[in-house]
Order: C-alpha cells, then sequence, then structure tokens
C-alpha cells in the first residue's frame, strides 16, 4: 500500500506541475463557458440560463476529455521513461495504470469542482438545492473518463492514437449530446440520434439535479458510471501488458 | 564463485524473427558478466526477460535455485536495473527522483535518506542533490540513471549499456562506479558493444550474435585461442603490383586481407618476420606509409568468431 501511495502521490504531482492539462481543465473551460454563454445569450429570455446551460454541458465535456488527461499520465514519454522502473520493481503492473487513472480523476474532479466554486456564485449558475449531490454525481463520470482513458492506453499502447481516438469520440457524442447546441429543435431525426447519445443523457441527468431539484436520475447515473468504471479497470487489467513499456 | 543465478534454454521471437534461439548461461555471486554483442544481437531482449518485464517463449531462469516466476516480488526486490534510456523525472530534483525509485523497493523513513545521501555521493552528484535533472549534463543523467538502481543496495544490478552517448569523463567514472559495486559484492550483468569497457571491468564475458552465445569465458580464456597471432596493418602509397600469394612465401604469415592501399597480415607471434615482409613490400617497389602491429584483443576475437567487427 505504502508503494501505491508513493506512485501515486507522484502520477498526481506530476499531474499537478503539467502547465498545459491545469490550463485546459480550469482556463480553457472557464473561456469556452463565458464565450459560448455570451454568443447564446441572446437566444434565452434570461441572459443567465446560457451560462447556465453551457457551465453543465461544457463541465460534462471537460469530465469526458479528462479520459485524455488519464492517456497523458499513462503514456506521454518524458513520464513513460521513469515508469518503467516502476514494471521493474516489486510493486507490480497493477499501479501503473491503477494509479494513473486514480490520479488523473482526482486531478480533474478537484479542478472541475474548483470551477464550480468560482462560476455559480459569478454567473449565478445553480446546482440545486443541495450541490451536493451534483458534485458527487460527477465523480463516478470523471473517474468512468479517467479509466476509459487508461483502457484505450492499453488497448492501442500509444498515447498519439489514444488521444486521437477519445478526442473524437467525445467530441461526436457531445456534439449529439448538445453540448455546444441543442439538437432537440433541428428535427424529429437529429432529436432521435440525440437521444442515443450518452453525453444527452448525462446532459439531463445533471440539468434534473441542478434545475429540478430531481434526484430521478441522480443514483442511475451514478451507479452506472460506477459499473463502467468497474469494468473498464478490470479491461486493462486484463490488456495491460508491460512489454509495452519497454 | 558460487552460482547465484542460472539462464536456460531461453527463446524469444517477436513474430517470425527469433531473437533468442535458446541462450543457456550462469551469473555467479560478485562477478562482473559481459554481454557483448553487435546491435541486433539479443542483447537487451535477454536484459528485458532477465527483469521478468518480458516473458520469454521457453527456457528457464532459476535465481538463488528458484525459478523466478515462483518468486516474482522478491526476486524484483533483489535486481537494481539500469535500462539503456534514461528513466528519470526530468522536472524533479536527483535528490526527489532517488527518494521516489528506492520508495518502490520498500525504503522509507531514515533508512530511505540514507541510502538516498549514499547513492548521490555514489554518483557524485552531491553538490547538485537540489537541481532539477533537466538541469543535468548528459553524463550526470547517466550517472543518476545508475544511482537511482542502486540505491537499494540490490543483490544483482542488470546494466543495458549505461555509457551510451556520454563523453570518456562520464564513462570513466561510470566505469570506476562498477569497479566499485564489485569490490563491495555486488553481482553486475552488463552489456555492451564496446570492446574497450569489456576489458576494464568484466570478470567473465558472454559474446552474443543473431540471438546465439557464440563463446564465454574470461577475457583471458577467450583470447587464449588466439593468443598466439599478432596482426600487421600496413598502408602502402600505391597498390597495383602485389598479390596475396606472394605474402605466404614468409615464414609465419597465416592470412592476408588488401583492402585498396591497406594490407592485414595475420602472423604467429613467435616469428620475427615483419623485417622479411617490408623486404618483400620495397622489393616490389611499394612504399610504405605506415605500420601498425597488434596483438590479440577482443576484437580479434570477436572478429574471428563472426567474420565481421563488432560495430559493424
Amino acid at each position: 500500500m505504502r508503494r501505491f501511495l508513493s506512485i501515486f502521490k507522484m502520477d498526481l504531482t506530476n499531474l499537478f506541475k503539467s502547465p498545459v492539462l491545469v490550463g485546459y481543465n480550469t482556463v480553457f473551460a472557464a473561456l469556452i463557458i463565458l464565450i459560448m454563454g455570451l454568443l447564446t445569450s441572446g437566444n434565452y429570455a434570461d441572459a443567465r440560463d446560457a451560462y447556465q446551460y453551457y457551465t453543465v454541458t461544457m463541465l460534462i465535456y471537460g469530465m469526458l476529455n479528462g479520459a485524455m488527461t488519464a492517456s497523458n499520465c499513462f503514456m506521454e514519454l518524458d513520464i513513460k521513461r521513469p515508469n518503467l522502473r516502476i514494471i521493474y520493481s516489486p510493486a507490480g503492473s497493477f499501479p501503473i495504470y491503477f494509479s494513473k487513472t486514480l490520479a488523473s480523476f482526482v486531478f480533474d474532479y478537484v479542478l472541475h469542482v474548483l470551477l464550480l466554486a468560482v462560476f455559480c456564485p459569478l454567473l449565478h449558475v445553480t446546482l440545486g438545492d443541495n450541490p451536493l449531490y451534483f458534485i458527487a454525481m460527477m465523480a463516478p463520470v470523471e473517474f468512468a473518463a479517467a479509466a476509459l482513458g487508461t483502457f484505450f492506453c492499453c488497448i492501442f499502447h500509444c498515447e498519439e492514437t489514444t488521444s486521437t481516438l477519445l478526442s473524437l469520440t467525445v467530441s461526436v457524442l457531445c456534439i449529439l449530446g448538445g453540448t455546444f447546441f441543442s439538437l432537440d429543435g433541428l428535427g424529429p431525426a437529429l432529436a432521435f440520434i440525440s437521444k442515443l447519445s450518452p453525453v444527452k443523457w448525462l446532459n439531463d441527468a445533471f440539468f434534473t439535479v441542478a434545475c429540478d431539484n430531481s434526484l430521478a436520475l441522480f443514483w442511475p447515473v451514478f451507479l452506472g458510471a460506477a459499473a463502467v468504471s468497474v469494468l473498464l479497470v478490470l479491461g486493462c487489467r486484463f490488456f495491460f501488458r508491460t512489454e509495452d513499456y519497454l | 564463485m558460487e552460482n547465484l543465478m542460472s539462464v536456460s534454454h531461453l527463446t524469444k521471437s517477436f513474430k517470425e524473427n527469433k531473437v533468442l534461439k535458446g541462450i543457456s548461461f550462469d551469473v555467479r555471486q560478485g562477478e562482473v558478466l559481459c554481454i557483448l554483442g553487435p546491435n541486433g544481437a539479443g542483447k537487451t531482449t535477454t536484459i528485458n526477460i532477465l527483469t521478468a518485464a518480458l516473458g520469454s517463449d521457453g527456457g528457464e531462469i532459476i535465481y538463488k535455485g528458484r525459478p523466478i516466476s515462483r518468486q516474482l516480488r522478491p526476486y524484483k526486490q533483489a535486481l537494481g536495473i539500469v535500462p539503456q534510456d534514461l528513466a528519470l523525472y526530468e522536472e524533479l530534483s536527483a535528490e526527489q527522483n532517488l527518494s521516489f525509485f528506492a520508495s518502490l523497493y520498500g525504503l522509507h523513513g531514515p533508512e530511505l535518506k540514507k541510502a538516498v545521501d549514499q547513492a548521490l555521493v555514489f554518483a557524485g552528484l552531491d553538490d547538485r542533490r537540489r537541481d532539477k535533472v533537466k538541469t543535468f549534463s548528459g553524463g550526470m543523467k547517466r550517472r543518476l540513471n545508475i544511482a537511482c538502481a542502486i540505491a537499494h543496495r540490490p543483490e544483482l544490478v542488470i546494466m543495458d549499456e549505461p555509457t551510451v552517448g556520454i563523453d570518456p569523463q562520464s564513462r570513466n567514472y561510470i566505469l570506476d562506479s562498477i569497479k566499485k559495486l564489485r569490490d563491495e559484492g555486488m553481482t553486475v550483468i552488463y552489456t555492451t558493444h564496446y570492446m574497450e569497457e569489456v576489458e576494464v571491468i568484466s570478470t567473465r564475458i558472454i559474446i552474443m550474435d543473431h540471438g546465439s552465445i557464440i563463446a564465454e569465458g574470461t577475457k583471458e580464456s577467450l583470447k587464449e585461442g588466439i593468443e598466439n597471432e599478432k596482426k600487421y596493418t600496413i598502408d602502402i602509397e600505391e597498390n597495383g603490383k602485389i598479390s596475396h600469394d606472394e605474402f605466404f612465401s614468409v615464414e609465419g604469415v597465416k592470412s592476408v586481407k588488401i583492402e585498396g592501399n591497406t594490407i592485414e597480415i595475420t602472423s604467429l607471434k613467435g616469428v620475427e618476420n615483419l623485417d622479411r615482409i617490408i623486404a618483400l613490400l620495397s622489393n616490389r617497389g611499394e612504399k610504405i606509409k605506415n605500420i601498425t602491429s597488434e596483438n590479440a584483443s577482443l576484437e580479434t576475437v570477436f572478429l574471428k568468431l563472426t567474420g565481421r567487427r563488432l560495430r559493424d
């Protein structure tokens, strides 16, 4: 356990020392919320609704992009080389991928919660009567995204391929899920396709908690994302090969 | 010396390419075993299998009487590995790197601090302990790379070409460090394609080529087979008149190789025939620019065994 904690601490430190990753999860996320909110504020009766919409949807977009934080933490060349020593050590292979997943989850989760802590009072964004439900529901989604990034690395053995595929997948799912603009008003066909995107389900669940004060979708999302996380970690265990690091 | 490790019939293929073709060797307690071979000989694959980071297709590795597969954790605990590429966190200091990597071997508290201090002194980096690795020279990084492998005082240190791409001063420092480790009783497996390093540090040598061991022994025993030979290299101004066969008329000449204006002659050691070779060349009107004579070296051993030079 001491060895695992040591590796986890190192992975987390490396993530927080990366200006690109910190910037992407804070400054970039903040800017995109502000820009999208500002550009679309005319379409809403109250401009605050635009910021409410984009804070939630862009947060989900950021959470799913956490997969790329994990792939960076796992396979980025400057990290990959010293990780070789972990493979050589008696710590075993489990900490290699699990610590990266856990560190990426903690990193993204902390930054996204901080982002909410700044934006909610600033833009009058509501997370529901009890914001803890909203924040709690974020946790398994963030973890599942991180586990997905690690899982892709275990399959493709390459950060570049993994990041390209993940970026493409997340972007398509987010466009279909109405992250950037709602597809519901663009005809029944697109509205139907949109409903197939898991991002749409997440958007609906988070808006239900934040705006309707309803927990109807809380447990399905919480348990569903937790189950996906477990499956992805098991997948990593199955597909991870130490020789991919050599 | 007592056997520490026995490797038997190790095989490994990558797709159709047979990289290891059933190699077997022993590693003795306290020795520096050098694995020598050109690029592609199978040295790094052997090392990767010995470190248990790569599985073999066949064969067995016995460490202290038990297969490593049945004692993976204690086996890894006993190893210190210096990979070919620098495996360091560039953004961290030398001390932080050492501290982290030593903690993976279960060291903590005052024990860890002591190990880190000793490793820094070993690497000659005590005065740069708090500096980030990215500010170090190539040689300093290489030394730290080794220090990270030995901080936890392993029984067996495996080094895969640890001196690649460094200046002669750092190379000498590293070679001296390895001799120091040997004197302290550590066993070292060292791969390289630098013959000079093997001459300096080896207790025993394994020569590999094309995935097989082609010779094994001490440097003295390996040279024994060709010790009664010496080689002349003669540079002439212009060659056009002399043929191989003419040299065989000189007593003691065993082989002749003419390449452009360079003539390489292998001769029996006890026969003083250089004056007759010079006379032969003078009689043919050849003007000699330079003559060198060398006794048997590991390079000659390798050349004789494989028909090519180590760095070809």
